[in-house]
């Protein structure tokens, strides 16, 4: 079944400090599809995918984050999305079983270990499930946060520069998951990687300085 | 709503099981708490000998030992978060309330360890009177959970700053003055035969108020 899915920004902006952040931006994007994000280093692809996230607020401008025409605030989002970013680093005395059933208990799943069980098959890491994650490869480690990001089947799945570390297997496991969640949910894929970019169907270009232009 | 709350009872669970498995596996905190405990108690032992007939120094002694073990390692169970850069995953899964009272669950339970390691040792080698047990039990389990709720709130202000370590001593000192002051005052009535009505209260009192500031605070803390 097709969620009612919108996202939609206005004047949206962030500043850590003069020149870094995110510029304003306009833009909504509905309805089940792929989105990506893309900008020079710099531009504020992570942040955005942040603030959409509720992990940061914005300093300017608004955003509002629809879910079968609910909106929900920065605080009420996490059942609803899925993050998978460069850093995002899990419980290094733990098992990637572990770390992904205890994802599943904290968010309330029925059977987290099941759903754990099911995330690590989709991304291809099953046979590593009772391994710690201070023995995974940096590519091993991108595909657990895609398990991470997927364990719930969040109606938006936000991933930032997921192909980084992945080989050509994991490429191709990152590009069905993006279609098979892009069925009934939405994407939004920060990437300058235009194998990953080329995934979407819309594009948000970021026009910020990047690193060329401090202010 | 009840929904809600079964959840919020869940991730807090959750939350808990993963502070105390993580520790097991390494026991740092719980190593570093045991040692500064252990090696305080022994210090004091060898310097003031056994002595049974003064409850006073017995008591303001008993909780010195405690909050040295308290202080090595309360701060951890944030800090760890911050340094591991698991805080990001902490957050998406659960809400900074049930962040917080599994994080203080788990230092009351940390806190509980080193005092059944220490306090019999402590009654052992000071040769201290035997005590009021209901009303000792009473005083520990009150200063434990002040020593706890101060602790946790502390170790979330200060988990994102530079020399956290140093600054944790340094703000948590002030702060626990009201929980020494009164586990002192209990633990010295329960072994003197005086009323410990005062203390329990202030302890109960202080707990309480901590735990209040803590809810009211937590959704601020790790605001980006």
């Amino acid at each position: 079944m097709s969620a009612t899915l919108r996202l939609e920004a206005r004047g949206l902006g962030h500043r850590f400090a003069a020149g870094r952040g995110l510029d304003p931006v306009d833009f909504a994007v509905e309805g089940p599809g792929v989105t990506a994000v893309t900008g020079e280093n710099g531009s504020g692809k992570s942040t955005l995918l942040r603030i959409v996230a509720g992990l940061l607020r914005a300093t300017h401008g608004t955003e509002r984050l629809e879910v079968d025409g609910r909106t929900l605030p920065a605080s009420g989002r996490r059942d609803a999305i899925g993050l998978a970013s460069p850093d995002l680093a899990f419980y290094e005395e733990l098992s990637v079983g572990e770390n992904l059933e205890f994802a599943g208990e904290a968010r309330g799943l029925a059977a987290p270990a099941r759903a754990a069980g099911e995330a690590l098959t989709r991304v291809g890491l099953e046979s590593r499930r009772d391994d710690r994650v201070a023995a995974l490869s940096s590519g091993m480690r991108q595909r657990l946060r895609l398990a991470f990001a997927v364990l719930h089947r969040p109606r938006w799945l936000l991933l930032d520069e997921p192909g980084g570390h992945l080989d050509d297997s994991g490429r191709a496991t990152l590009e069905r998951i993006v279609r098979e969640h892009a069925r009934d949910g939405h994407v939004l894929l920060a990437t300058n990687d235009e194998r990953e970019w080329r995934l979407g169907g819309q594009r948000i270009a970021l026009r910020g300085r990047g690193l060329g232009h401090p202010a | 709503m009840a929904g809600n709350a079964s959840r919020s009872a869940a991730a807090v669970w959750a939350i808990l099981r993963k502070e105390c498995r993580t520790e097991w596996r390494t026991r740092w905190g719980l190593n570093a708490a045991l040692l500064f405990a252990v090696t305080t108690l022994t210090a004091v032992s060898f310097a003031v000998g056994r002595m049974p007939d003064r409850p006073d120094v017995l008591s303001a002694l008993l909780w010195i030992v405690l909050l040295f073990g308290a202080l090595s390692s309360l701060a951890h169970a944030f800090v760890r978060e911050v340094e591991g850069h698991t805080l990001t995953l902490l957050r998406l899964v659960a809400s900074p309330l049930e962040i917080a009272t599994g994080k203080f669950l788990f230092n009351v339970v940390f806190l509980l360890v080193i005092e059944a390691v220490t306090v019999p040792l402590f009654l052992a080698l000071m040769g201290a009177p035997p005590p009021r047990w209901g009303t000792f039990i009473a005083v520990l389990l009150l200063g434990t959970l002040g020593l706890a709720a101060s602790g946790t709130l502390t170790g979330a202000l200060i988990s994102q700053t530079r020399g956290r370590g140093a600054l944790f001593a340094a703000v948590s000192l002030p702060l626990l003055l009201p929980v020494l002051a009164a586990a002192v005052s209990g633990t010295r009535a329960q072994w003197s035969g005086l009323d410990p009505g005062a203390p329990l209260n202030l302890l109960a009192a202080y707990a309480l108020g901590v735990v209040a500031i803590g809810v009211l605070l937590v959704d601020h803390l790790w605001e980006e």
